[in-house]
């Protein structure tokens, strides 16, 4: 325990006081010609330390979940990577190759056990022994495993790694998993395809600053970000309420930025922070520059297609064929069916039926009711 | 002799794997593995040709966008689509501002640790830093103040004792050759560029939605254009496009660039290393009258063989004797034998791995290797990519490339050969981004001056509509991906994918060697390439960093 | 059968009041569901010169369907109590074939409605054994449709009744999954409505016991021997 003591500890034990310890920070603020902007950076730095340690790791993926954390504009990501945690392995970022990139994840493990956060971009390869996805000669789920064991908490990046994303598609031909399927802890599911930059980096300051995990659903996502859907908070919603639709693209109400559901929006069944803290630093959304919600965040968007259609193709019947094909099919049989049986039934019961009207005629008079 | 592997390649896109034969501390044979696959073109079959955009785009989300782009255009190939002149000018915008982030980020964040020694940053001097930087920029931020405070940054975290990223790196390697002053000016970019590539990627947002990922659309671009409405593309939108243009454009000429020069000058040894094969491939793209007119590309279409600039050969995509696949390397099968070559039109992905079993220390290498497919051009191996594009436009007798291409080599007083390395693929890189931004500024102005006239429309519908399509159809769509040439093929039948098969950059460059031994770039590339001390690959990242790997684009 | 020609009849009061107001309720927001719904799921186009703020059709349309919900499912729950509560024609086992004579008659209403032999033998004068099973079939629909339907609603709402079903959407595999099984499934009341309509007045034609109006006034008719 010794050796990890912070500075805030130290002088604690040094019988300093907070005041102090503050003084101390703005000190040392000022030395680093940080100026009085940087202040609040370097108090967190010194007092948290050690910053919390985190292994990244890649499987099948696309490296788009890395690029969106990037793109985080508050906080940035300079400061993420410096200040706020050590991003112990990441092969997108570190220095180190090889052995040497190996060994920095098992000091990481070893040192920090029970300590670190993983951080795990990309689905799991379980068929054939894990053979489509191998790093150092160690299958993905091995390495899964090994890094699972000890973390503190675990968050799935993208829906890579919460559902499945694209190689899970189908025929899903690698057998490629989300994590939550293969380990038995819990596990912080953050999707979409990416996910967006800020909402990464704040689900990872959620656990440090708050120094807990974020409330999460039964779907394991943050409800911080994941309650709602796009829907919901859509600025075009009034289009939608009011009827107002792009019947094709670029007509005259794609124009006037009219509600794009019937050109496929999947706004309304997708549950996603985009309407609200949208992209790139709030620049936009796909809605908003004209195309509808693919669902990226959704369990088998990818198999919720076609995308440019309200309803999904009918499974086993082709790309055209809806729910509203087969079930007019059904229908239009269905009157045919009772049609031509109202014309047998009249030919064939027609003697019976004039039986039945014959022998009907009440002898005299009428029927008396006869009540049970 | 010893046998390296390094595994993981870090600081690239993917699971890349080198295995590598040293001799007297230079590498005399190498072996580039791909190690993960996901299988797209078994999951595009059967899906509608409208939405291969989306999943070819999530090939990669670091060249995001460019797969989108060849996708579109294959099925408009396919169907005879072309599109309006402001859905040409807005993909231009979008495919510029990848090339200009994606090699941005490459230099400061991927590649330039390998030759940027991070903790001799700490000795450096701040005025003499100062003094440098603002010898070669007029970027403001060059203050000794400025410089002393990112020092002070990087003592502070090397003094947590938490490394972090740069944990383990080969800092202190011999290789390594920039003075202190040079180290911290590269630290200080370093962050600087990291928070600038955020803003660049905007243009996709307001183009396409969001990055990385931003959306496509077949026949045009999603986005329409009103100047009469908020709901659309209209004056602040452009206002914006335009400042960001403008922010690019400083950026790269003002820090890229001169950095790249000066790192180059105290490297020009490895204008020797890591040429490699002798040929090279670019499809060409920028389109300024369709994509169907490649004579109006910016950047030209060809094919150069045995380093022989004085002659361009015509690549045709659609020759089934052109282009073609093997695998007699890789994990996979062909129905009429392993060695048979396929055109991408009748390309099979069916996975057959014959590896060893993992946890695993060697391959196989006699036999299959990799996830990677083997692709050829006329049964020679190629190589694509921004050197490749370079030279062709060179040769091409391009304006544009030979002044920036002939101001570059006097300032580092080298020969024109010198391009044929591992520096010279690695300064190709920043000397299109130049060319690139200013196109872009083009680009803009062409986009403005066409909405001007009164010509807003962004998407052609006469063959939205799967019912006006033919039973069959097939077609081709190429781009100039940053990493080199992309093309995708599709086969359409029944409204359905039938065949989708993508032949990447990174698959070209990184693919093992074919039945006829013939290294591809990377392998070839390596040879020769010298190694100071086999537990430190530092070299070996270099040469391997100078094509910018992508492997997930590779395997896809 | 031999004496079909003494032929009087009587009246039996086979649907209560409450079984008849489930029917019709039950029959309207039914039919209001799937008008509703099909716009919902088809929107046609009206565009006018309008604003959004001037205009709220879809709105509406959907608020419809959303009462029309909750009606539909108070009215259900009704049913399901008069089916332990109500006269022997109402209650829960006729619609589920547990007897040996049920069985029978299923094969017998068959041949008839299919084969279209003539009657024989008596047939139950309620709801035939049949109609009972498909009516269980139906119920088990509604059901879905309910949970379905209060599936997708519990994410526009914070009542407690459509919170009740929110674990459904994780279960189908989400929303989409939810909206298009829930969509799907108003094919089946159409092919229903059908059908079932045909038959009632099929087999008022064949029975002759005043199917029809059964389900209004509540009495059949049936020969008095
Ligand atoms: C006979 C019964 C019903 C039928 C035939 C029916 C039919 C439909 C149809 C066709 C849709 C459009 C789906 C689409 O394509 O997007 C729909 C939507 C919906 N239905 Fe029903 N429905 C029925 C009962 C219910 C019930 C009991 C509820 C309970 C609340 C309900 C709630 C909903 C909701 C919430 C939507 C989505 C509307 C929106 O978000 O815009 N439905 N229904
Ligand atoms: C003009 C329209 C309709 C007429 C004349 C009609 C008539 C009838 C009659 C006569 C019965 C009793 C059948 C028997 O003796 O077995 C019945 C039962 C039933 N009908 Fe209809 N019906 C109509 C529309 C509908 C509609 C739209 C629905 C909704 C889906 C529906 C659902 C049912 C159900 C569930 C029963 C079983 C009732 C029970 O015992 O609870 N009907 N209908
Ligand atoms: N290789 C490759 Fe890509 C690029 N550039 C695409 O086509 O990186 Ni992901
Ligand atoms: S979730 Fe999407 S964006 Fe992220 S790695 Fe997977 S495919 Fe790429
Ligand atoms: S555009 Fe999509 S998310 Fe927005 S209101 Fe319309 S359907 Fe909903
Ligand atoms: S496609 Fe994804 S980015 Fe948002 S708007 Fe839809 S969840
Ligand atoms: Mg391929």
């Amino acid at each position: 325990m010794a050796e990890n003591l912070t500075i805030w500890q130290t002088m604690q034990a040094k019988g300093h006081s907070r005041r102090e310890f503050l003084k101390f920070c703005s000190f040392a603020a000022a030395l680093a010609g940080i100026g009085s902007a940087g202040f609040p950076r370097v108090l967190r730095a010194f007092e948290k330390e050690p910053r919390p340690p985190v292994i990244w790791l890649h499987f099948q993926e696309c490296t788009c979940c890395s690029e969106s954390f990037i793109r985080s504009s508050h906080p940035i990501v300079a400061d993420v990577v410096f200040d706020y945690l050590s991003l112990d392995y990441t092969e997108t970022l570190q220095a180190a190759a090889g052995f040497q990139a190996e060994q920095c994840m098992e000091d990481t493990m070893k040192k920090f056990a029970g300590k670190y956060i993983l951080l795990v971009e990309g689905s799991i390869p379980l068929e054939d022994d894990g053979i489509y996805c191998t790093i150092a000669g160690k299958s993905a789920v091995d390495i899964l495993r090994e890094t699972a064991k000890n973390a503190a908490a675990v968050i799935a990046w993208g829906s890579c790694a919460s559902n499945g994303c694209i190689q899970g598609a189908a025929p899903n031909p690698t057998g490629a998993t989300p994590v939550h399927d293969i380990l038995s802890q819990p596990v912080i599911n953050v999707p979409g395809c990416p996910p967006i930059a800020e909402v990464m980096t704040a689900v990872v300051t959620h656990i440090l600053v708050f120094g807990k995990i974020p409330e999460l659903d039964s779907q394991g996502r943050p409800r911080e970000f994941y309650s709602r859907r796009v829907h919901d908070t859509c600025y075009r919603r009034p289009t939608y309420d009011a009827g107002l639709f792009v019947e094709s693209w670029d007509d005259e109400n794609a124009r006037k930025g009219y509600c794009l559901y019937k050109m496929g929006c999947r706004g309304p069944v997708t549950y996603n922070a985009c309407a609200v803290t949208r992209w790139n630093e709030g620049t936009s959304y796909p809605i908003q520059s004209g195309h509808g919600c693919l669902g990226c965040s959704e369990n088998g968007f990818w198999d919720n297609g076609p995308f440019y259609r309200h309803l999904a193709s009918f499974p086993g019947f082709g790309i055209e064929t809806t729910a509203d094909t087969i079930g007019t099919v059904v229908g239009v049989a269905a009157a045919v069916g009772v049609t031509a049986h109202a014309i047998t039934t009249n030919i064939r019961k027609r003697k019976l039926i004039a039986e039945e009207i014959q022998n009907s005629v009440p002898e005299s008079g009428d029927v008396e009711g006869g009540e049970e | 002799m010893a046998r390296i592997v390094v595994d993981p390649i870090t600081r690239i896109e993917g699971h890349l794997r080198i295995e590598a034969t040293v001799e007297n501390g230079v590498i005399t044979d190498a072996y580039s593995s791909g190690t993960m696959v996901r299988g797209f073109e078994k999951i595009l079959k059967g899906r509608d040709p409208r939405d291969a955009w989306a999943f070819t785009e999530r090939a990669c989300g670091v060249c995001t966008t460019v797969h989108a782009l060849a996708s579109v255009r294959t099925v408009e190939d396919a169907l005879g689509i072309s599109v309006p002149k402001n859905a040409e000018l807005i993909r231009n915008l979008m495919f510029c501002t990848q090339y200009v982030q994606d090699h941005v980020v490459h230099f400061y964040h991927l590649h330039a640790l390998d030759w940027v020694d991070v903790v001799s940053a700490l000795k450096a001097d701040p005025n003499e830093t100062s003094t440098i930087a603002k010898a070669i920029s007029a970027w403001p931020k060059s203050s000794p103040a400025y410089f002393a405070a990112v020092q002070q940054r990087v003592k502070t975290f090397v003094e947590s004792g938490q490394l972090g990223i740069f944990a383990n790196g080969y800092w202190g390697h011999p290789a390594y050759k920039l003075p202190p002053a040079v180290n911290l000016l590269g630290v200080a970019h370093y962050l600087e560029a990291l928070e600038w590539q955020k803003e660049i990627v905007k243009i996709h947002a307001i183009f396409g939605g969001k990055n990385p990922h931003p959306n496509y659309l077949v026949g045009g671009v999603p986005c329409s254009i009103n100047l009469e409405e908020v709901n659309a593309i209209n004056s602040e939108r452009l206002n914006f496009v335009g400042s960001l243009i403008k922010g690019a454009i400083d950026m790269v000429e003002q820090v890229y660039l001169p950095d790249l020069l000066a790192v180059a000058g105290f490297y020009k040894d490895w204008a020797a290393v890591g040429g490699g094969l002798k040929n090279y491939l670019a499809y060409g793209d920028l389109p300024t009258r369709g994509y169907n007119q490649p004579d109006s590309f910016k950047f030209p279409r060809g094919a150069i063989l045995d380093r022989n600039l004085d002659e361009i050969h015509e690549v045709n995509p659609r020759d089934s004797e052109e282009i073609k696949e093997y695998i007699s390397h890789s994990w996979y099968k062909y129905s009429d034998g392993d060695d048979a070559g396929k055109h991408p039109w009748d390309g099979e992905t069916e996975f057959n791995y014959t590896g060893p079993k993992p946890p695993y220390a060697h391959l196989n290498v006699d036999g299959k290797y990799s996830w990677l497919k083997t692709p050829r051009w006329k049964e020679h191996p190629m190589e694509v990519g921004p050197l490749a594009r370079i030279l062709v436009a060179y040769a091409s007798g391009n304006d544009d490339v030979k002044e920036v291409v002939g101001e570059a080599l006097a300032k580092l007083d080298v020969p024109v050969t010198a391009v044929f390395s591992t520096l010279g693929r690695t300064a190709a890189r920043g000397l299109e981004t130049r060319l690139v931004v200013r196109w872009m500024k083009e680009f803009y102005d062409d986009l403005i001056a066409n909405i001007k006239a009164g010509d807003t429309r962004t998407f052609n519908d006469e063959k939205w509509d799967p019912n006006t399509w033919p039973a069959t159809a097939e077609g081709v769509g190429m781009s100039e991906a940053p990493r080199g040439a992309l093309a995708h093929w599709i086969r359409i039948k029944d409204k359905q994918i039938d065949n989708y098969q993508l032949v990447v950059p990174s698959t070209w460059n990184a693919s093992p060697r074919d039945g006829m031994g013939q290294r591809s770039a990377y392998e070839e590339a390596l040879i020769g390439t010298p190694v100071a001390n086999v537990d430190q690959p530092l070299e070996i990242l270099r040469t391997i960093h100078s094509f910018d790997p992508c492997i997930a684009c590779a395997v896809h | 059968m031999q004496n079909t020609t003494t032929s009087s009849y009587q009246r039996v009061y086979v649907w209560e009041f409450p079984v008849r107001l489930y029917h019709w309720v039950n029959a309207i927001t039914v039919t209001i569901l799937i008008v509703t719904g099909y716009v919902i799921g088809n929107p046609t186009t009206i565009t006018y010169g309008n604003e959004a703020y001037q205009q709220y059709w879809f709105g509406t349309v959907r608020f419809l369907h959303f009462v029309s919900a909750f009606i539909f499912f108070f009215n259900f729950l009704v049913r399901i109590y008069w089916g332990f509560v109500g006269n022997k024609f109402a209650k829960w086992h006729n619609f589920i074939p547990l007897k040996k004579d049920q069985w029978r008659e299923m094969v017998e209403i068959l041949k008839v409605d299919i084969l279209q032999t003539k009657m024989r033998g008596r047939i139950s004068l309620g709801h035939n054994a049949l109609a009972g099973l498909i009516y269980f079939l139906t119920f088990i629909v509604f059901l879905f449709q309910c949970i379905t339907g209060f599936a997708m609603y519990s994410s526009m709402s914070s009542s407690p009744l459509p919170q009740l079903f929110n674990w459904v959407v994780p279960l189908m595999g989400g929303d989409f999954a939810v909206r298009q099984w829930h969509h799907m499934f108003m094919w089946f009341f159409i092919v229903f409505i059908i059908i079932h309509v045909y038959l009632v007045f099929y087999h008022d034609y064949v029975e002759g016991r005043g199917t029809t109006s059964s389900m209004v006034g509540g009495w059949k008719f049936t020969r008095k021997d």
